[in-house]
C-alpha cells in the first residue's frame, strides 16, 4: 500500500460524530440567542493598548504644541534682553551684586565705609551714528562728574559699538549711572560693591602698631648709653618698620583712592551688535518651547522605561521558560 | 505522497450553531485521533465547544478561520486532560494499584481496515494528530504549523515519518 492509498483511506473513512454527541453540542450552542445584550461586549485589549500607542504619542505631541504656543507668547523685550545679557555676559564680581534694572541702581554705595564700586551696563543705541554719539557723550558726563576715562574703544560701521571703561567718583556713581543709562535702552546692568573698610582698618592698625615701635626704639636710641652691637640691631630694625611704614602709608592711600573712584564699564551697542539679539520669530518660538516640552516628555518615559526594564526583562524571561517548559511538556505528553 | 488542495474556509462570522453544526465531526475525528479513545474525545469535543461557547464573542474571523480557532481550543483541552492523565498514572503507579491500562480503544472511523487501524494505534499521540489534521481534515501546511506551534518543515517532516510507519506496519501485515 502506497502513502496515496493510505491517505485516501484515512479520508475516506472520517470519524463522524455520534448522534447523542451532536445532540449535545446542538444543546450547548443553543442559548446563543437568549443571551443578554451586555454580555455581547468584550474589551478588546490589544485593539486598546494599538490604540493607546499611537494616541499617547499624539497626546504628547499635542500638549508640546499647546504648551510651546503658551510658552512662546512672551514679550520681544525679553528675548532681547536675555539674549543680550547670554552674549554680553558682564564681568560677575563675587561680592554684593545689586539688581539689573535702572531703578535698582538707586541703591548705592553708603558714606561712612569705603567701599570698591564697580558697574557695567550694555545700552542699546538705533544705529551707528548714535554709538558715536552715546560714547561721546559719555566721556563728557564723566569729565563733568569729575571722572576720567581709562579706555574708550568706538567701532563704527554697520554693525557699531563701542566699550568704555571710565572712573568717577564713589559719591557721584549713581549720578553717573542713571546719566549713562539714559543713553540708550539699557539691556543689562549690574552695580557691585565691595567692602574695603575692614581692610583698611587692618592697614591703620598695623601702621600705628609700627609707628609705636619707631617711636620706641628711636627714644631707646637717643637717652640710653648702648653698646655698639645693640644700637647696630636697633638701628637696622628702625629701618625695617621705617620701610614697612612706608608701604602701609601706600597701601592706605591706595585703598582710599579705590574707595574714592568708582569703575564703570559700559557697552553701547546697536541691534545688529549681536546675532542674538534680534528676536527670534513667533513660530521659532513655539518650535523651540515644543521641542523643549518634547524633550522633558522623552526625559520622563526614558526614566520610566529604565526603572521598568530589568522588570520586564524578569517577566519576559519567565514568560519564554513558562511557554518552553510547556513547549517540552506537551512535546513529552504527545510522544506517548 | 500527494495532497489535495485545502478545502475553502468561509471566513465570514456566521453564528455559533452553524459553526458547531458544520465542524463537529471535525473536532470529533481530530481528538478522537489523538486519544485514540472515543469516550474521551466525545468528552473532550463537548469541553471544546463549551470553550469555545464561551470565547465565541471574542473569535474574530480576519485572524483566522473557525476551524481553526476551535481546533486550537480542542488541542488545549486534549493536552490538559493528558497532563491529568499522565498525574492520575503516577498516581496510581505509586499506590501500587495500577491496573492495565484500558484505552477503550475504538475505530478511528468506519470503514479503516484493521491493519490501518493497529497501524495508527501504534503511532504516538502527535503523529496521529498531523495525520489527523493534514491528512484527514485537510489543513494546509501553515494552518497546521500555526495550530500545532511549529514550523510548516517540522509539520511535514512529522506527517512523513508517520506516514512512513504506517506504510511499514501495513508492508508487514501484508506479509504476514
Amino acid at each position: 500500500m502506497t502513502s496515496s492509498d493510505l491517505i485516501h483511506e484515512l479520508r475516506a473513512s472520517r470519524p463522524a460524530a455520534p448522534t447523542a454527541l451532536r445532540a449535545r453540542i446542538r444543546e450547548i450552542s443553543a442559548p446563543e440567542t437568549a443571551r443578554a445584550p451586555w454580555s455581547r461586549f468584550h474589551f478588546p485589549v490589544r485593539r486598546a493598548a494599538l490604540i493607546a500607542i499611537p494616541a499617547a504619542a499624539a497626546l504628547a505631541f499635542a500638549s508640546a504644541g499647546v504648551l510651546g504656543l503658551a510658552r512662546s507668547d512672551v514679550s520681544t523685550e525679553t528675548y532681547r534682553a536675555e539674549a543680550l545679557e547670554d552674549t554680553a555676559s558682564p564681568q560677575h564680581a563675587p561680592s554684593t551684586t545689586l539688581g539689573t534694572g535702572a531703578q535698582d541702581s538707586a541703591i548705592g554705595p553708603t558714606t561712612d565705609r569705603k567701599q570698591r564700586v564697580s558697574a557695567t551696563l550694555t545700552v542699546e543705541v538705533p544705529n551707528s551714528d548714535a554709538v558715536s554719539r552715546a560714547a561721546q557723550d559719555a566721556l563728557d558726563l564723566t569729565r563733568r562728574l569729575g571722572g576720567h576715562v581709562v579706555s574708550a574703544s568706538v567701532a563704527t560701521g554697520e554693525e557699531g559699538s563701542a566699550a568704555l571703561t571710565v572712573r568717577v567718583p564713589v559719591a557721584k556713581v549713581q549720578e553717573a549711572i542713571v546719566g549713562l543709562s539714559a543713553l540708550g535702552r539699557i539691556v543689562s546692568q549690574q552695580v557691585t560693591i565691595e567692602d574695603l573698610q575692614e581692610s583698611l582698618d587692618a592697614l591703620e592698625r598695623r601702621a600705628a602698631s609700627v609707628r609705636n615701635q619707631i617711636a620706641r626704639i628711636a627714644a631707646r636710641l637717643e637717652t640710653e648709653s648702648l653698646d655698639a652691637q645693640t644700637r647696630a640691631v636697633l638701628q637696622a630694625r628702625l629701618q625695617t618698620l621705617r620701610g614697612e611704614l612706608r608701604e602701609l602709608r601706600g597701601g592706605i592711600a591706595s585703598t582710599n583712592a579705590e574707595a574714592r573712584m568708582s569703575t564703570i564699564q559700559l557697552t553701547v551697542v546697536t541691534p545688529g551688535a549681536f546675532g542674538a539679539v534680534a528676536p527670534p520669530a513667533r513660530l521659532d518660538r513655539t518650535i523651540d518651547e515644543a521641542l523643549n516640552v518634547l524633550a522633558w516628555e522623552a526625559v520622563i518615559v526614558l526614566a520610566v522605561l529604565i526603572v521598568m526594564a530589568p522588570f520586564a526583562l524578569l517577566a519576559f524571561a519567565a514568560w519564554l521558560g513558562h511557554r518552553l517548559y510547556r513547549r517540552r511538556e506537551e512535546e513529552r505528553l504527545l510522544a506517548a | 505522497m500527494t495532497l489535495d488542495a485545502p478545502r475553502s474556509v468561509d471566513t465570514t462570522a456566521p453564528s455559533f450553531a452553524a459553526v458547531a453544526e458544520e465542524l463537529l465531526d471535525d473536532v470529533y475525528g481530530y481528538l478522537l485521533y489523538l486519544t485514540k479513545n472515543w469516550a474521551v474525545a466525545e468528552d473532550l469535543t463537548s469541553e471544546t465547544f463549551e470553550a469555545a461557547f464561551k470565547k465565541w464573542r471574542r473569535f474574530d474571523p480576519r485572524r483566522g478561520t473557525p476551524r481553526a480557532w476551535l481546533l486550537a481550543i480542542a488541542r488545549t483541552t486534549a493536552l490538559d486532560w493528558f497532563r491529568a492523565d499522565a498525574r492520575r498514572r503516577r498516581r496510581e503507579e505509586r499506590a501500587d494499584a495500577a491496573e492495565p491500562r484500558r484505552d477503550n480503544e475504538s475505530a478511528f472511523g468506519e470503514g479503516l481496515s484493521p491493519a490501518l487501524e493497529e497501524g495508527l494505534r501504534a503511532l504516538t499521540a502527535g503523529e496521529r494528530e498531523v495525520v489527523a489534521l493534514r491528512v484527514v481534515l485537510d489543513l494546509d501546511g501553515e494552518e497546521a504549523a500555526r495550530l500545532l506551534g511549529i514550523t510548516p518543515t517540522a509539520v511535514s517532516t512529522r506527517l512523513s515519518r508517520a506516514l512512513a510507519k504506517l506504510e511499514e506496519r501495513m508492508r508487514e501485515d501484508d506479509v504476514v
